[in-house]
């Protein structure tokens, strides 16, 4: 930064120099009379007839400002100048000068020069003198710039020396811009940033400015007669709008001062609007509008300082490029209009201070390109240090995480032994339902047995009761008529009346009656005693009721023990039919659980019946028991099937009737163990059991029972 | 206690029961029997019966049911459930629908039997009496109702109050005896409840 700093002051002393060298002595005695041709239309022998009209030009740099008239300029006091002396009007930006040597109104000679004509070697407008000295020189000049006529007399060679000092110091700007230009070329591609393209534009804008500022642009589009003329202003109106969307860019407009983006874009429509009334050949119109433009520079210094007081440290320099442009222009325009005086050293104001201009945006660039990468390295140390944070937190929650992990997993080994101690207890509580319905269905059994048992022994007793009254009666009869008899064989006095007595006593204990129901009561009696008999050898059939020992028993005799000791249970609720083959073989078996089985398969049999009829005697359950012969693979079985015409079951209950706890019974009416306990238990006996039913016809349980030799069922294992 | 014969019926589904019951209690009542429910309800429609007695477990109905089922019509006569084995439920079961009278369990004792239909019977009549008596007290409640009604017509068309007077004196005498008479039968219902 330092060094460009130096190389700059070297360039602009070297500059300096080179104006110095070309110091020129101004001939004072030239004076100008000028006169105004409005329409342009004026022939140079029509203009002597005007001389009345003529006014005075006063100054060394006379400026008429800018008008679309012509100009017809009468030099004068060139007279007496030496022959090689020439005039020169050192003002590159003048349209058309046209040069005209009259007598009279005879023109004499006439020499043509100007931008508009784009020749390159007219960069300084040379004329020569007229050789009489009674000759009047006259100019015809026209311009849509601002007419600024330094009329100069001086000699050739210094003309010569003029330009190439100029072409010298165009040179050293031209490469100061270069360098500027080819740098931040370098400096956009490198840093992608849009501020440096926009800022190329500028540098590269600006410094085609300076060249039609002083003419060179003939040296680019010289041949075309419309760039020619309107260089300056095109070049002047890119400028400006590149000026304007660097600083948009640079100042960061939308952020720090977002109420300026309306001016700005005014502004850049000022500019727009002055190429295009250039296009529209309307050049006068296009220069004061590029002129308007040029608020922009106050503007840029307002905003540039809004914009550093809101905080945008690097405003201050665009700030201090500005102000030096600013000062660069207003010097120049003073110059124009004769304020300021025309010497080489306020000529070099305002391409020096283009030049610090373009140097000082440079360096605003680089410090704002250094303020994003600073910003830009602490968003990055920033992210930096929120990624370490992140990290350590991620690092934290992992640890977190573990622990919360090892905490789960501790609460879901608990839980699991929480879940098998529930396993255990619900095996327990399992067994115990077992145990209950065993009980449950001991208890029935008992119940059924008692009342079986005590209706007969009711009656036997309370008959014996009875029989022994009406056998003392009956003894009364007997020995009242006895004892006639015995006063009848005696024949003793009152022996017929004791006959009466005896008579009247039988007939009043109604002896035939007596008879009658001393003999039913007798045959009650043994009706009793036989029936008790029975139960009691169907209660000897059974064993132990939940001994485990197996015997060896008559399916036949445990199944109408089974039914006996139902009693009322089924008999009096349903029709039970009981159909049993003869000469079976016994079976080794634990013959009270087997009862519990039929016990229990026969009530569900009567219980389905009671569901579905009312009337009892439509109410069957069949009971057939029969041995499967072998039948060629040796099926030596015996089946016990009972079938009944109840409800019938569903294919779902159907096949779930044997899984625990599975009752269609009402809540509360059944523990739904019932069959899944006969299964187990003829699952012990190696029994097969199958299940027909038909929903509404009525469901058959058909039990198999192998026989094996000695009939070794692990049963006895047990 | 009255010499009115005692009136009883005994059901029950096993025949010889009947038969051992007859042979037991001819001589002290008279007894009737019968082995069908249905049976049985039509006998206590025929005629009047001061004790019935019923078997508990019989094939369609319990004995509960059957006293459940003659309770609307017949709710003075003393029901007494026979069971060979009674169970809780049927137990419960007897007391609040069939409204038991008492539980005799087979084999029964005769003696005991015999007591409880003499005293099946007492509860019966007491129950009967009783109706008797609200209708009576009822029916003279009435009449004093009818009296007073009759002496205030009187007095407001003009009648003389001192035959009215008299008449009122005579009223309350009734009143008074009535109500001596019914002070007595409560005396004797308490002196037997003891």
């Amino acid at each position: 930064m330092r060094g460009w700093v130096w190389i700059a002051l070297a360039f602009t002393w070297g500059l300096q120099g080179c104006s110095e060298g070309s110091t020129e002595r101004k001939v004072d005695a030239l004076d100008l009379v000028a006169l105004e041709d409005v329409d342009g239309t004026l022939r140079p022998d029509e203009v002597h007839l005007r001389s009345q009209l003529l006014q005075p030009l006063k100054g060394e740099q006379p400026n008429l400002g800018m008008r679309n008239s012509a100009y017809w300029v009468k030099v004068s006091g060139w007279q007496g100048a030496p022959r090689n002396a020439r005039i020169i009007l050192d003002n590159p930006t003048v349209d058309s000068i046209d040069a005209v040597i009259l007598d009279g109104p005879r023109v004499l000679g006439r020499q043509r020069s100007g931008a508009a004509y784009g020749k390159t070697e007219d960069l300084i407008p040379t004329f020569n003198l007229p050789l009489n000295v009674n000759h009047e020189l006259w100019f015809r000049v026209r311009s849509t710039k601002p007419l600024v006529l330094p009329f100069t007399l001086t000699q050739v060679d210094r003309v010569k020396t003029m330009r190439v000092q100029r072409d010298l110091a165009l040179a050293l700007y031209t490469g100061i811009v270069l360098a500027i230009l080819i740098y931040n070329c370098f400096l956009a591609f490198s840093t992608g940033q849009q501020a440096y393209f926009s800022y190329v534009l500028v540098v590269l804008t600006v410094g085609l400015v300076q060249w039609s500022f002083n003419g060179y642009d003939r040296l680019i589009w010289g041949h075309i007669p419309w760039m020619a003329r309107n260089g300056l202003t095109m070049m002047g109106a890119s400028s400006g709008l590149a000026a304007l969307i660097f600083a948009r860019e640079f100042l960061e407009v939308r952020r720090y001062t977002p109420k300026w983006n309306r001016w700005i874009q005014g502004l850049l429509v000022i500019y727009a609007s002055a190429m295009l009334a250039a296009l529209l050949n309307q050049p006068l119109l296009a220069y004061n509008l590029v002129n308007l433009g040029a608020l922009s520079a106050p503007a840029m210094i307002v905003l540039s300082l809004i914009s550093w007081r809101r905080g945008n440290t690097s405003a201050l320099w665009f700030f201090v490029a500005w102000l030096i442009f600013l000062v660069a222009v207003t010097t120049q325009a003073l110059r124009d209009f004769g304020v300021l005086p025309s010497t080489p050293v306020t000529a070099l104001f305002l391409p020096l201070g283009t030049v610090f201009e373009m140097l000082l945006l440079s360096f605003a660039l680089g410090n704002r390109i250094n303020l994003l990468k600073r910003s830009s390295d602490a968003a990055n140390a920033k992210a930096l240090a929120a990624s370490l944070e992140n990290e350590r937190i991620v690092k934290q929650q992992n640890a977190e995480l573990e622990m919360r992990v090892q905490h789960r997993t501790e609460a879901l080994g608990q839980a699991n032994s929480e879940l098998s101690g529930a396993l255990d207890e619900l095996k327990g509580a399992q067994d115990q339902l077992i145990q209950t319905e065993k009980l449950a269905s001991l208890g029935q059994m008992t119940a059924g047995i008692a009342h079986e048992l005590n209706n007969p022994i009711n009656y036997v007793q309370s008959n014996a009761t009875s029989l022994r009254r009406d056998i003392e009666e009956l003894i009364e009869i007997v020995d009242a008529y006895s004892e006639a008899f015995a006063a009848m064989a005696e024949g003793a006095h009152g022996a017929q009346a004791m006959a009466e007595a005896a008579a009247e006593k039988s007939r009043k204990l109604d002896l035939d009656f007596l008879k009658e129901e001393s003999r039913q009561l007798v045959a009650g009696i043994l009706e009793g005693a036989d029936r008790t008999t029975k139960i009691v050898g169907g209660l000897r059939v059974f064993g132990r009721m939940d001994g485990d020992k197996p015997v060896k028993a008559s399916l036949a005799e445990l199944l109408e023990a089974s039914i006996t000791v139902l009693g009322n249970r089924a008999r009096s609720k349903a029709k039970i039919e009981v159909t049993f083959e003869e000469n079976l073989p016994e079976l080794w078996c634990q013959s009270g659980k087997l009862s519990q089985v039929f016990m229990n398969i026969v009530v569900n049999a009567v219980q389905a019946t009671e569901s579905r009829w009312s009337d009892a005697e439509q109410r069957s359950v069949r009971v057939e028991l029969k041995h499967l012969k072998a039948m060629g693979e040796g099926v030596n079985a015996l089946e016990v099937r009972v079938q009944d015409n109840g409800t019938g079951m569903d294919e779902e209950t159907r096949q779930r009737v044997f899984d625990p706890f599975y009752t269609t019974k009402d809540v509360g009416k059944g523990t739904g163990l019932g069959l899944s306990i006969v299964k187990g238990i003829l699952d012990d006996h190696g029994a097969e059991v199958e299940v027909e039913s038909t929903m509404g016809d009525g469901t058959t349980f058909i039990l198999t029972f192998p026989i094996t030799d000695e009939a070794q069922t692990k049963t006895e294992a047990a | 206690m009255t010499e009115e014969t005692i009136r009883v019926l005994y059901l029950d589904d096993e025949e010889p029961n009947l038969f051992s019951f007859k042979a037991a209690f001819r001589r002290d009542f008279e007894v009737h029997t019968c082995n069908e429910p249905h049976k049985a309800v039509r006998m206590l429609d025929d005629a009047e019966f001061h004790v019935v007695l019923s078997d508990q477990r019989m094939p369609r109905i319990s004995g509960v049911e059957f006293f459940e089922l003659i309770m609307p019509d017949h709710p003075d006569v003393s029901r007494v459930l026979v069971t060979g084995y009674a169970d809780t439920d049927a137990v419960v079961d007897a007391i609040n629908k069939g409204q038991v009278y008492r539980f005799v369990s087979k084999p029964w004792n005769e003696e005991e039997l015999r007591n409880v239909i003499k005293a099946g019977y007492d509860l019966n009549r007491s129950r009967v009496n009783n109706a008797q008596e609200g209708q009576q007290v009822l029916a003279a409640m009435d009449g004093f109702v009818g009296d007073l009604d009759r002496l205030t017509a009187d007095l407001n068309s003009g009648h003389e109050a001192n035959n009215v007077a008299q008449e009122l004196s005579l009223l309350k005498g009734r009143m008074m005896e009535e109500r001596i008479r019914y002070g007595r039968w409560v005396e004797l219902q308490n002196s037997r409840s003891k």
